[in-house]
């Protein structure tokens, strides 16, 4: 066969397989990224794995002085800071959504798509920036009040930095709502016409109707939105390291400085002296990564399953 | 009026107040960056390192130089990898190993930038002994590669399958029509889509704290510790000093009218591709 093909021929064939074999390489790369990472991650974090095995995950303290190292205030700031920014985010997400797809005029939907789009795009340290130098001393401001009203002296006297989980979940729900808008829009502009055009035909309002046909139409992958919008916040690093506090000890109220699992690894690794502390450190990022790909597969599937 | 109109009224106004909420907090933080960032802003600023500790004045040249090398070499990496598996899923479409690359696509995108970084210390920078841009590079490039991946393929499957069956039909070979057919249509979508992905990773903080580690230096080799325009952003925004803090801002509109002119470029990229469909 070979002997009978021309040279054009024969290029195109070495090329083909070229084609081919790159395709592959890559995809499987792709792949094996994952494991490679599950694997590096887990062979540094030997050291403080075989020391605190799995009391790790529910030990209180970190204390770098004693070499004491428990996850668990690191694991608590990372559910307080998403749930609590997801809390924030998802109606006020939903809200502009829903205006968006059924309430504004079309010239300018393009528009605040345009500035949601960017608002997205804005690197974390900038929102760092601005939360460490605009947002922290309202929210200094909020304690005070807080603390005046309440009556609570602590608060008046100690609470006044601002720096915290109260600063770090308003900053993450401003950084998760351009992402969850538009991910419920997306969802939101393929709900079939002819739905809304038969409710509103049966005189039903325009609220009635995206309440009783369009919310539960895109329920699957509303929730879907809200897992992924969950998955950014729980890993969100640079703004929440710059307006949490560092913070080591669990925290107490939604003023206290805490850390998130990835706050607490960029504020620690570069002054980690000792291997002990180095290796707990990267068993908290070993614990973010096996937290974010479980997360990230549950909302595929989630999504997935409206699809088909 | 009845309590279904009053109802329809008031959440009308909650959905549009919701949008103006969004867009004033949006308005109040492009304002506090342009404003804050563009008061600062001297020649010195763009020409010259930073100024010795303890002096006033100097400039971000050295983060603005590597901002630029750590970025372009992260997309000179991982743009191979990326549009070979954007292709193969494209290619592959509805197989089972291609919904696997694409779901470990997915998947890579989420994983949080922290644990890019720590990876890229423990990977590169703890077995060669010492930081490096490289090893910054090859750490954004992790992030690079399943973005240009995804973008790769649903710009290739807005290829029209005609375009693909009719080339099929006059006997041109796999590869070819790939090459001709499918990458050529695609270019455009492509770029674009590698644009977006690299506005991306020129804003990333977290995986250089660990690998480039930053320097106070003019540094053009890739071997040595190097500045990055967010890196300098986050050091001098942690710093005590007021003149440090405002470079920070400064730094910071730097940054996102970089970030800014990416997007536009690729916005203007895409919308010609979708105009032509």
């Amino acid at each position: 066969m070979t002997a009978q093909l021309s040279p054009k021929d024969r290029q195109e064939r070495v090329r083909e397989r070229a084609f081919t074999t790159a395709g592959l390489i890559a995809a499987v790369t792709l792949v094996a990224t994952i494991a490679i990472f599950l694997v590096d991650l887990t062979i540094s974090s030997r050291g403080s794995r075989s020391t605190f095995g799995w009391s790790f995950l529910w030990h209180t303290d970190w204390n770098p002085v004693t070499e004491e190292f428990g996850a668990l205030p690191m694991i608590v700031g990372t559910l307080i800071t998403g749930f609590g920014s997801l809390l924030l985010a998802t109606p006020l997400a939903l809200g502009i959504a829903i205006f968006l797809a059924d309430y504004a005029h079309r010239r300018i939907v393009e528009p605040v798509k345009y500035l949601i789009g960017l608002l997205g795009g804005l690197p974390s340290v900038i929102f760092g920036l601005w939360g460490l130098f605009v947002l922290v001393p309202l929210i200094s401001k909020f304690e005070v009040w807080f603390g005046h009203a309440v009556g609570s002296e602590t608060l008046v006297t100690a609470g006044t930095t601002g720096v915290g989980l109260l600063a770090s979940i308003v900053l993450l729900a401003l950084m998760i709502l351009p992402y969850s808008a538009s991910l419920i829009l997306d969802s939101l502009l393929v709900v079939p016409n002819e739905l809304r055009e038969g409710s509103l035909a049966l005189g039903a309002t325009k609220w009635d109707t995206i309440q009783n046909v369009e919310l539960p139409y895109i329920r699957r992958s509303t929730v879907g939105a809200v897992v992924l919008s969950l998955g950014r916040a729980l890993g969100e690093t640079m703004a929440v390291t710059m307006v949490i506090g560092n913070g080591m000890k669990m925290p107490g109220s939604l003023f206290d400085p805490a850390n998130t699992l990835a706050s607490a690894i960029a504020n620690q690794f570069l002054e980690a002296t000792s291997p002990l502390y180095v290796s707990s450190l990267i068993e908290l990022a070993l614990i973010l990564f096996c937290i974010s790909i479980i997360i990230n597969i549950a909302a595929r599937a989630i999504l997935r399953k409206r699809t088909q | 009026m009845s309590w279904r109109k009053v109802k329809n009224s008031v959440m009308g106004l909650v959905v549009a107040g919701s949008a103006v909420l969004l867009i004033l907090v949006l308005a109040v933080i492009l304002w506090h960056i342009f404003s804050s960032g563009a008061r600062y802003l001297s020649w010195d600023f763009f020409t010259k390192p930073p100024a010795p500790f303890g002096e006033e004045g100097g400039g971000v040249v050295n983060s603005i130089i590597g901002t630029f090398l750590i970025t372009i070499v992260a997309a000179a990496i991982g743009t191979p990898f990326g549009i070979f598996a954007g292709i193969y899923v494209s290619e592959h479409r509805g197989q089972r190993f291609a919904d696997i690359v694409r779901l470990c696509a997915d998947a890579l995108q989420g994983i949080p930038s922290i644990v890019i970084g720590i990876f890229g210390y423990t990977f590169i920078v703890a077995r060669f002994r010492s930081y490096s841009a490289v090893a910054a590079s090859i750490s954004l490039a992790f992030m690079f590669v399943p973005t240009t991946a995804r973008v790769t393929e649903e710009v290739l499957n807005l290829v029209p399958s005609g375009l693909k069956e009719a080339a099929y039909a006059l006997g041109a070979r796999q590869s070819s029509v790939i090459w001709n057919i499918s990458i050529k249509t695609a270019a455009t979508g492509i770029t674009s889509g590698l644009l977006t992905s690299m506005s991306r990773i020129a804003g990333e903080t977290a995986p250089l704290l660990f690998t480039a580690f930053g320097s106070r230096y003019i540094e053009w080799n890739m071997a040595r510790p190097m500045s990055a325009l967010p890196l300098q952003i986050y050091i001098y925004a942690s710093s005590p000093y007021p003149s440090l803090q405002q470079q920070a801002w400064s730094a910071a509109f730097v940054l996102v009218l970089l970030i800014l002119v990416l997007q536009y470029v690729s916005r203007k990229l895409i919308s010609r591709v979708l105009r032509v469909k």
